[in-house]
């Protein structure tokens, strides 16, 4: 056990010697799909409660095939599926993006998580009460206005609980990204299983620090539900 | 010169025909009281002044100022430019049954909200004219960093007339502000009503407060069925009413 963390110990947390590696990967792939994704959402939320079919029919049928096939697939797909394709090859441009795993990784997680997100903000945005939305109207807010400075931000709020669940799923679905080649937790470990032998230890050691990073994420989420739900805490009087 | 002037206005619903060509004028310093019996279509009227609801047919103008309007698919009017519809409702602001304050908001930022974001005044103007009506409606700046939801329904109300003061619009629109209240928070509500009425403000109130109608408008308009049955001075629609439907709901109402 302390040789494996003696001579792993930096492939575990950042680097394998080649590049981003372990923790800082696995990091970087939440970070990257998770943050594309929430801006992307945003948008299409506002879109998928669109009472016109043509604006939340398109939307609609994105989350439906996003949130109805396996992510797995949807990363073989990106991976090998579309660089497969002549069009792709030809094109420089593609050719360089599809090429590298990490590219295709995070851009299936990306629309991955973001079909999920957007779907809980649509979600919020209907459970705003119906007056609120109203009283902007009334007060003489624009469109833009009553979106950006009322009907988002209470959205936001509202979504957190179910956003912060969506986060930690996401955390634990970037283990599939070992398929792209891409270094993260899991592919460190296995690594270690394949050297050393001693299996408990390097998926242990692999699933406490996935146990570590969602205790984080938790607290952070605890913490900003903290300051931004305080208006739906019950108060007695 | 009239303040705000509705004329003929008219309101479907499907087939039911909701309002059947209902008009009103008010002078600087009118308090109209709005009566009737639930579906009679005053809350409904209410609602068309400033296009929550899209009216078939009529006219609206504030100051003068004609709302342009174009008959969309289905039959309903649509104002031609939305900013203008915009524009004439930062001076037509509402409170409602409801109160509809932006719940995620302390009572500060729900006030500030719109003189900031609509208005563009600065953060410093918009907390001057906050502070300001919240002491005009009897808060304290204890309550000022509360969320709605930590506040009685008549506090809540009183920071919606708050929020709806700090537009200073030329005309308040008030769509059964009493009616959500449980009775011992009523009083405080038609109090603070009261003192606006005193003050010359124009104000527009759909009501099931005989009493505020009788004591503090100057016009009272019965409506029945979506028509205007009676109206005139409160001393004399109430007092003797003539029209044997205003009797019958009067008779009904106790007060």
């Amino acid at each position: 056990m302390s040789e494996i963390i003696q001579n792993y110990w930096q492939a575990w947390l950042w680097n394998d010697g080649y590049h981003l590696s372990g923790v800082a990967m696995t990091l970087w792939l939440l970070i990257a799909s998770v943050a594309c994704g929430f801006c992307l959402s945003i948008p299409l939320a506002v879109a998928r409660v669109s009472s016109r079919r043509w604006i939340s029919g398109p939307v609609w049928f994105y989350t439906y095939v996003f949130r109805g096939t396996p992510l797995y697939i949807q990363l073989l797909i990106f991976y090998s599926g579309v660089y497969s394709l002549h069009v792709v090859r030809s094109v420089d441009l593609l050719e360089h993006f599809f090429r590298e795993g990490l590219n295709c990784t995070i851009l299936a997680f990306a629309l991955n998580t973001c079909a999920y997100t957007t779907e809980i903000f649509a979600g919020a945005i209907r459970a705003i009460p119906y007056g609120e939305i109203e009283a902007a109207r009334a007060l003489g807010m624009s469109p833009w206005v009553k979106y950006t400075r009322i009907i988002i931000p209470a959205m936001l709020r509202r979504a957190l609980p179910y956003y912060s669940n969506e986060v930690i799923l996401m955390l634990h679905a970037t283990t599939v990204a070992f398929t792209a080649t891409v270094p993260d937790i899991l592919k460190v470990a296995r690594d270690v299983n394949a050297a050393t032998y001693a299996s408990f230890e390097a998926f242990g050691i692999a699933a406490v620090l996935y146990a570590c990073i969602a205790f984080a994420l938790v607290g952070l989420f605890r913490l900003c539900e903290k300051r931004w739900l305080a208006f739906l805490r019950p108060m007695g009087h | 010169m009239y303040k705000l002037t509705v004329n003929g206005l008219h309101k479907k619903y499907g087939q039911h025909e909701v309002l059947k060509g209902v008009s009103l004028k008010a002078r600087a310093g009118d308090v109209i009281s709005i009566i009737g019996s639930s579906g009679s279509g005053k809350s409904t009227f209410l609602r068309c002044i400033n296009f929550l609801e899209q009216p078939c047919a009529g006219e609206i103008s504030l100051n003068g100022e004609l709302l342009q309007t174009v008959l969309d698919k289905k039959g309903s009017q649509r104002p031609r430019d939305p900013k203008q519809l915009q524009k004439m409702r930062t001076e037509l602001s509402m409170v409602f049954q409801h109160f509809n304050l932006w719940s995620h908001m302390t009572v500060l930022e729900n006030i500030m909200e719109a003189p900031m974001h609509v208005l563009g005044l600065s953060r410093a103007e918009a907390l001057q004219r906050a502070r300001k009506y919240l002491a005009k409606v009897g808060l304290t700046e204890q309550q000022e960093n509360k969320y709605p939801a930590h506040l009685s329904g008549g506090q809540q109300q009183r920071v919606a007339i708050a929020r709806a003061l700090a537009m200073e619009p030329e005309v308040m629109l008030f769509d059964e502000p009493t009616s959500a209240l449980d009775p011992e928070l009523v009083g405080e509500v038609l109090r603070v009503m009261q003192a606006l009425a005193e003050e010359g403000r124009t104000m527009v109130v759909v009501t099931h407060e005989m009493g505020f109608a009788r004591n503090v408008s100057n016009h009272v308009i019965f409506l029945h069925q979506g028509r205007i049955e009676e109206e005139g001075h409160p001393a004399q629609v109430l007092s003797q009413p003539k029209s044997e439907r205003l009797q019958q709901f009067l008779s009904g109402s106790l007060k």
